[in-house]
């Protein structure tokens, strides 16, 4: 998951407590197992590599497939799991080496959820193309460890993946967790908000150490899968609550997406957000 | 995104949430901001050396935070005031002696120094109140109120400012106002301008009361120029009106040769000064305008802070100011910050060194040091740390040294033997802890 995973839990019983940690621990290896691009022999593996063929997969990766189709068609486009090559362009590193129009040109041919085939339980990719469910990953996983633990426990409990966590167990048995929301980017150590979560989830999109500068003008590392190019005039972060990680993730990466827009998108979906520029 | 569905976006996305996740959710999201605080404090203490002023302050101030970025700041200062300050008559061969303010008594001052006022005690208290709040996505306002109670001086303001923040924020202009309403009870009386110096429990030479108002406009614009520089430019105008002298201060009434104190005798079986002395009298209307520019240039860590400002005034003043300051970060959680500054300012067009004998009254005249012709130069070290909690602390030590002339063409006789512009040399030393949660 490439951050620090944790699961806060208050219960009583310590042999508990170390099953519900084993039980979170395990699904959240699970799922970087099956969907990690980085790693080969599983299910994103057989299809990045199926060379035009079509892949069967099984009800799970369905069901994520379903939902990045569905993120597609709600964001006209801009978020597509796709795009993922255009990293081999683009690396953001905080210098001024912007990659050619024509290198990015190049990638684009490979780009692009409308040129993939999905016929549940069949999903095809164009040779050369690519798969990445790098954006909705970590997500997914903390809200299904937290059915995990939810099933053995009514305690309250936090499941944090690096900054994107949800609150498990009855609200009106607990007094919240507080997380603190960083002011700046540069994490002054004292929190910019403090938030009371009692239930629901929680999710960061951006990265505000992540970018390119040049000629006075910031690229941020969220792309354009239609572009190829970076998403101008973005937030360097948001912050969105929502009832399960997955949507805070999603809507928070949704209003990125938006650039400019952003707050006034995050306004509409009349939301809990906190935006960083 | 099509306007018409976007409204129901994160309605289709919950549906969406709930097919990949199985529907194992059943209650809403409960996530509230908590409204959180901020203290900081700090103590002070100021001295002039030489028996002069010293000052020992305490602040306080709270803020709290609301949720939507709004803040309740409430502030608190207590200063307590000691030591002398020069009374505006000149020193000369002889001691002097001076009726007390309250006309009770009277003091008396060495040979060849400038004669301090003694009495020069005092306990401040000061309270402020100010909201601030966003006003749609791109203005911000913020009001509040002050006052402050001393034996002999109280104040009340209020203050209002709306700013807007234009190009995505890289551009702020700001508009605020501040009135005031001051009252003085000086001990024994407002002097009236211009009158003598009397023996004690002679109070004719005073009357009641007095206030003074202020108004302040400052219009200020500030600009991001690029990642690492911001700059910002102000204008201010201040009108000051109604009682605007010092109460306590005085000339002395000179020998038109020998520029010494023309002596003067007690009434018959009464104490009271054995010299000349006139109570000040400025104008009853102060205009100021200033003009301010103030540049951040951040250079890998370290913050350069500097700025000008000029400020003239319908006084006949004119200063310039210049202030330094370069924070040098240590490691992750220290900084040492060098600050240096330098003042210069002309003097008053009624400022006199002392009134002649025998010559015309000027309209208005002031001996008082503070509006004489100077230069001060402040050179200073702050050294601040972060505690484990998130608490910062800091402690800065700064020396200032101020000096002066007389206008030459107003020295005569004796007067130009004499160093007749009080210097001032004062070292000041804070520290401050900054704590929230």
């Amino acid at each position: 998951m490439g951050s620090p995973c944790e699961l806060l839990t208050q219960v009583d019983d310590e042999a508990l407590a170390r099953k519900l940690l084993d039980v979170v621990a395990a699904e959240v290896w699970r799922v970087e197992d099956k969907f990690s691009r980085y790693l080969p022999g599983n299910i994103i593996a057989k299809i990045n590599n199926s060379n035009g063929e079509s892949v069967e997969v099984d009800d799970e990766t369905a069901d994520l497939i379903d939902f990045a189709a569905t993120l597609y068609r709600l964001s006209d486009g801009m978020f597509d799991i796709s795009s993922g090559v255009l990293r081999e362009v683009w690396t953001f590193d905080g210098s001024d080496r912007l990659p050619s129009k024509e290198a990015v040109s190049s990638i684009l041919p490979r780009v692009g959820w409308q040129k993939t085939s999905w016929n549940r339980p069949h999903f095809g990719l164009a040779p050369g193309m690519e798969i990445d469910l790098g954006g909705l990953g970590k997500e997914y996983a903390v809200d299904r460890a937290a059915a995990h633990v939810t099933a053995l426990t009514a305690a309250s409990s936090l499941v944090n993946f690096g900054g994107d966590l949800v609150a498990a167990g009855s609200p009106s048995k607990t007094a919240g967790w507080q997380v603190g929301i960083d002011a700046t980017e540069e994490g002054s150590g004292r929190a910019g908000h403090l938030i009371r979560l009692k239930h629901g989830g929680l999710a960061t999109s951006g990265n505000a150490r992540r970018y390119l500068q040049k000629d006075g003008v910031r690229y941020s590392h969220i792309l354009n899968p239609v572009s190829g190019w970076p998403i101008e005039g973005a937030p360097r972060s948001v912050t969105v609550a929502a009832d399960t990680c997955t949507q805070a993730g999603m809507l928070a990466t949704l209003a990125i997406l938006q650039g400019e827009g952003a707050e006034t998108f995050l306004e509409e979906q009349d939301i809990r957000y906190w935006c960083l520029r | 995104m099509s306007k018409k569905n976007r409204k129901s976006i994160a309605a289709s996305l919950a549906t969406a949430t709930c097919s990949l996740l199985g529907n194992t959710v059943t209650e809403p999201v409960q996530a509230q901001e908590e409204p959180g605080w901020d203290f900081n404090t700090a103590l002070l203490y100021y001295s002039e050396g030489d028996g002069r002023v010293e000052d020992i302050s305490v602040n306080f101030l709270a803020n709290r935070y609301f949720v939507d970025d709004r803040t309740l700041s409430l502030g608190f200062a207590f200063d307590t005031l000691t030591g002398a300050t020069p009374i505006g008559a000149i020193p000369f061969s002889g001691p002097q002696t001076f009726t007390t303010p309250s006309g009770a008594s009277t003091f008396t001052t060495p040979a060849d120094v400038i004669p301090l006022d003694p009495s020069f005690l005092d306990t401040r208290y000061a309270l402020s109140v100010d909201w601030e709040q966003p006003l749609g996505r791109l203005f911000t306002m913020s009001a509040g109120l002050s006052a402050s109670f001393e034996h002999d001086y109280d104040h009340f303001g209020a203050n209002f400012n709306l700013s807007r923040d234009f190009n995505k924020k890289n551009t702020n202009v700001s508009l605020g106002v501040a009135i005031s309403q001051d009252d003085l009870t000086p001990v024994g009386g407002a002097p009236i301008p211009f009158a003598p110096m009397l023996d004690v429990d002679d109070l004719s030479n005073k009357r009641g009361d007095e206030s003074k108002d202020v108004i302040d406009i400052v219009l200020g614009v500030t600009q991001v120029i690029n990642r690492n520089m911001l700059v910002k430019v102000n204008y201010s105008f201040s009108d000051s009106s109604g009682y605007l002298n010092d109460p306590y201060k005085l000339l002395s009434l000179v020998d038109a040769v020998t520029g010494d104190p023309v002596p003067r005798l007690p009434a018959p079986g009464a104490v009271g000064p054995l010299h000349e002395y006139r109570f000040e009298s400025r104008p009853d209307s102060r205009t100021k305008h200033s003009l301010y520019g103030q540049a951040k240039y951040y250079m890998s860590g370290k913050v350069l802070d500097a700025s000008y400002r000029f400020m003239t005034d319908d006084w006949g003043i004119d200063s310039h100011t210049l202030d330094l300051r370069f924070r040098w970060p240590i490691r992750d959680s220290s900084y040492l910050e060098p600050h240096f500054r330098f003042y210069s300012q002309s003097h008053a067009d009624f400022y006199r060194v002392s009134l002649v004998d025998g010559a015309p009254s000027p309209t208005y005249a002031s001996a008082d040091y503070r509006l004489g012709e100077f230069d001060a130069i402040t050179v200073g070290l702050k050294y601040g740390w972060k505690l484990a909690a998130g608490n910062e602390m800091s402690a800065r030590i700064e020396f200032y040294k101020q000096d002066g002339d007389a206008p030459g063409n107003q020295l005569i006789g004796n007067q130009l033997t004499r160093d007749m512009y009080p210097g001032l040399d004062a070292i000041i030393a804070q520290f401050s802890y900054r704590f929230g949660r």
